[in-house]
């Protein structure tokens, strides 16, 4: 094969002077400017929603499922220790391993070293967010083994040179053009009507030699299951299937959060995730596997080893209020209905997990480089209203903004403007007096042509829009005035007329 | 080489200072019904959801109607080698169905690349999603999912309600005791990568075709 793959630049290196709250602002502006980007995402979101809608009706009662899936995933996290042993017991007792990695650097040098002492050439791998997030593939390409990404969206992000863009169709930013010419520059075949169907038997035929030819296949997990000693592997492709039955090694790496207690656990959780990922009823290859080829068994790996990740996920778990954040079952549903990422992209965010979910995960993983995420939302709530675990996602990240203040993180203008506004909210006649200064000062400014300027204390909204009309009076004038008399009072006989504005 | 466990301990210890302090409870006390709708009749409903997994679902009456179906799908696959599992049910259909393929057994190692079909068993068949449930007992791991066309034979008998009573059934049996991995496969191989734009065969098969016949 003579197919050239570059290394991908892992999520969250940034090459410029920038941090990274500085980038996330930069590349935001950018990327909701872009209308073709725009474009290309509203078509795939408007298709994942009339799916996901199709996939809810077809689950009797949709917020049952919820909670169930909640109750199991809840009984597992709060139960690690235990869930995790069996889990290992079972896995040692068919002949596999199980390494227990601290962070990113131990589960790579695990893997690296084993391929090296294996002669392992070639490794194919499915998709796995856990390996992206402690950078597997550049240091297997840099042991000199050539590294294959068979997911298909994943494939193309790495000929492209990019991280995915979504943890679960990972090339949604590009139209089948933009693919088609990658393809033609990358594989050297031209395929020129850009049938995605030629596309994607183009990326068959490449990658079945990678599948035959590899020493190694890497997998993540969905799902860890306690009981059986098993790990769930869901995919469509195949490809899943493909890299833990070709290569004569298995690994596969995860996440130690990715525990559930019992095998029919499955029987509700790979119909939700299915649905709220892909909107279908079942992914059509949903995988359990336990051990290295047995010796009655036609095929198989000879290897099989599990790497358990923890890289700062026990961290989280000692935070009792965040906990349920480990519930994730990494469906993409919250950055599905998410307005933010629906208009910047995943890319913005320059983590391995963008939208609500990678802005709370990410700092408790990264750090508070990574704190300025528990702002990259509107609070709307939509992404709590989807999430098939029921992970409550936008009081976290009201909880992450809340522990990073306390800390003595954010803007010290941001404090002190939340300092006087408290203080005003707590003198009814210093609010009131506020706001008198602020219309006359507001009027006075308008009324010099510098709206939007860096005078106006409004600039965040002027400096783009037209200045927002200012009243004549406060909202308590108005409503002595004018509610009273229009008797909205009597109705209301109850409540008080409230505080100024 | 050997396995180094230091962060074993560490990690464990992390993990039981942590959960120390108890999750707070779950708000929500509302009382829920079942998530998934009865499967009334479980044949019927394989039968639709097999349709909108875009699978081939095949019903025979005996033996000789299931050797005569596969005959067909046989027939209809470019020339080239079968993989069949290796199983006394499957050698006698062959026999009936195809006298002049060439034939590689599961006996003989998995299926190669250049196989245009596999034939196997399944362990169960699942009503609720239209799925078929194999292990590394039909046939190995790669006789579901290596050749373009996976043909599949099984009985009415075989069929289960739902996932849940297929897994639960597959904990009582032990088959995950017995095989190192098995499968719940919907349909055929598949990717909507490009444009969210639905393409079979991505890697695995483009056709998945179930025999089962019924009253066996």
């Amino acid at each position: 094969m003579s197919t050239n793959i570059p290394t991908p630049t892992p999520a969250g290196e940034t090459s410029s002077a920038l941090t990274a709250a500085q980038k996330f602002l930069r590349d935001a502006a950018t990327k909701s400017a872009d209308l073709v980007h725009r474009e290309i995402i509203r078509k795939n979101m408007d298709s994942y929603d009339a799916a996901h809608n199709r996939g809810r009706a077809r689950i009797k009662d949709w917020e049952a499922a919820r909670r169930k899936c909640q109750e199991i995933k809840r009984e597992a996290i709060n139960n690690l220790d235990k869930y995790l042993l069996q889990f290992e017991k079972k896995v040692l007792e068919r002949g596999g391993h199980v390494f227990w990695a601290a962070n990113g650097d131990e589960a790579c040098a695990y893997i690296k070293d084993l391929a090296v002492s294996r002669g392992v050439k070639t490794v194919v791998k499915s998709k796995s967010m856990v390996t992206e997030e402690m950078h597997l593939a550049p240091v297997l390409e840099e042991a000199g083994i050539r590294v294959w990404e068979t997911d298909l969206g994943e494939f193309i992000v790495q000929l492209r040179n990019e991280a995915p863009y979504h943890i679960v169709t990972p090339a949604m930013h590009l139209d089948r053009n933009q693919i088609r010419d990658l393809f033609r520059e990358k594989l050297g075949e031209d395929i020129p009507d850009a049938d995605p169907q030629k596309l994607v038997a183009l990326a068959r035929r490449k990658l079945r030699e990678a599948f035959f030819a590899a020493e190694m296949g890497i997998s993540g997990a969905n799902f860890l299951v306690a009981d059986a000693g098993a790990v769930a592997i869901t995919t469509n492709e195949g490809n899943g299937r493909l890299s833990t039955s070709l290569p004569r090694i298995h690994v596969a790496v995860t996440g130690i959060e990715k525990m559930i207690p019992r095998l029919e656990d499955l029987g509700t959780l790979w119909p939700v995730l299915a649905t709220s990922g892909t909107g279908q009823p079942i992914t059509t290859y949903s995988t359990l596997i336990g051990g290295p080829k047995r010796a009655d068994e036609a095929d198989g790996p000879e290897e099989f080893h599990v790497v358990l990740l923890d890289n700062g996920r026990s961290g989280l778990l000692a935070n009792a209020e965040e906990r349920e954040v480990l519930h994730c079952i990494r469906c993409g549903a919250c950055l599905n209905i998410c307005p933010v990422y629906r208009n910047i992209g995943g890319h913005t965010y320059n983590t391995t997990y963008p939208g609500p979910i990678g802005s709370v995960l990410t700092p408790h993983l990264r750090g508070s480089e990574f704190q300025h995420l528990s702002y990259a939302s509107s609070l709307c709530g939509a992404c709590t209203s989807v999430c098939p675990v029921n992970i409550n996602l936008h009081h976290h990240l009201l909880h992450n903004r809340r522990d990073f203040t306390k800390a003595g993180g954010g803007k010290p203008g941001e404090r002190m403007q939340f300092k006087l506004w408290r203080t005003a909210m707590l003198h009814p006649r210093l609010f009131a007096f506020g706001g008198w200064m602020m219309r006359r000062s507001l009027r006075l400014l308008y009324g010099m042509g510098l709206a939007g300027t860096a005078l106006d204390p409004m600039r965040a909204w002027s400096r783009k829009r037209t200045p927002v009309p200012l009243p004549t009076q406060s909202f308590r004038a108005h409503w002595k005035k004018d509610l009273w008399k229009a008797g909205l009072r009597k109705k209301e006989p109850g409540r008080n007329a409230g505080g100024d504005q | 080489m050997a396995i180094s466990n230091s962060s074993r301990e560490a990690i464990l210890a992390r993990i039981r200072e942590g959960l120390r302090t108890p999750a707070p409870p779950i708000g929500d006390k509302t009382f829920y019904g079942p998530i998934f709708e009865a499967v009334g009749n479980p044949l019927e409903r394989f039968q639709q959801e097999c349709k909108a997994n875009l699978m081939e679902c095949l019903l025979t009456a005996d033996a000789a109607g299931s050797a005569q179906a596969l005959a067909q799908v046989l027939q209809s696959l470019p020339d080239g080698e079968v993989f069949v599992q290796d199983d006394p049910v499957l050698r006698r259909l062959i026999t009936v169905a195809s006298s002049q393929r060439q034939i590689r057994w599961s006996s003989q190692g998995g299926p190669l690349e250049k196989s245009q079909a596999t034939v196997t068993l399944a362990d169960a068949l699942i009503a609720q999603t239209g799925s078929v449930f194999v292990s590394a007992s039909c046939g190995g791991r790669g006789a579901s999912v290596v050749a373009p066309t996976h043909i599949v034979y099984a009985t009415e008998k075989q069929l289960v309600p739902d996932l849940v009573t297929a897994l639960r059934k597959a904990t009582a049996d032990g088959r995950l005791e017995r095989n190192s991995y098995a499968c719940v496969i919907s349909g055929s191989s598949r990717t909507a990568d490009i444009e969210k734009i639905l393409v079979q065969g991505a890697h695995g098969p483009m056709r998945l075709a179930v025999i089962v016949e019924i009253g066996a």
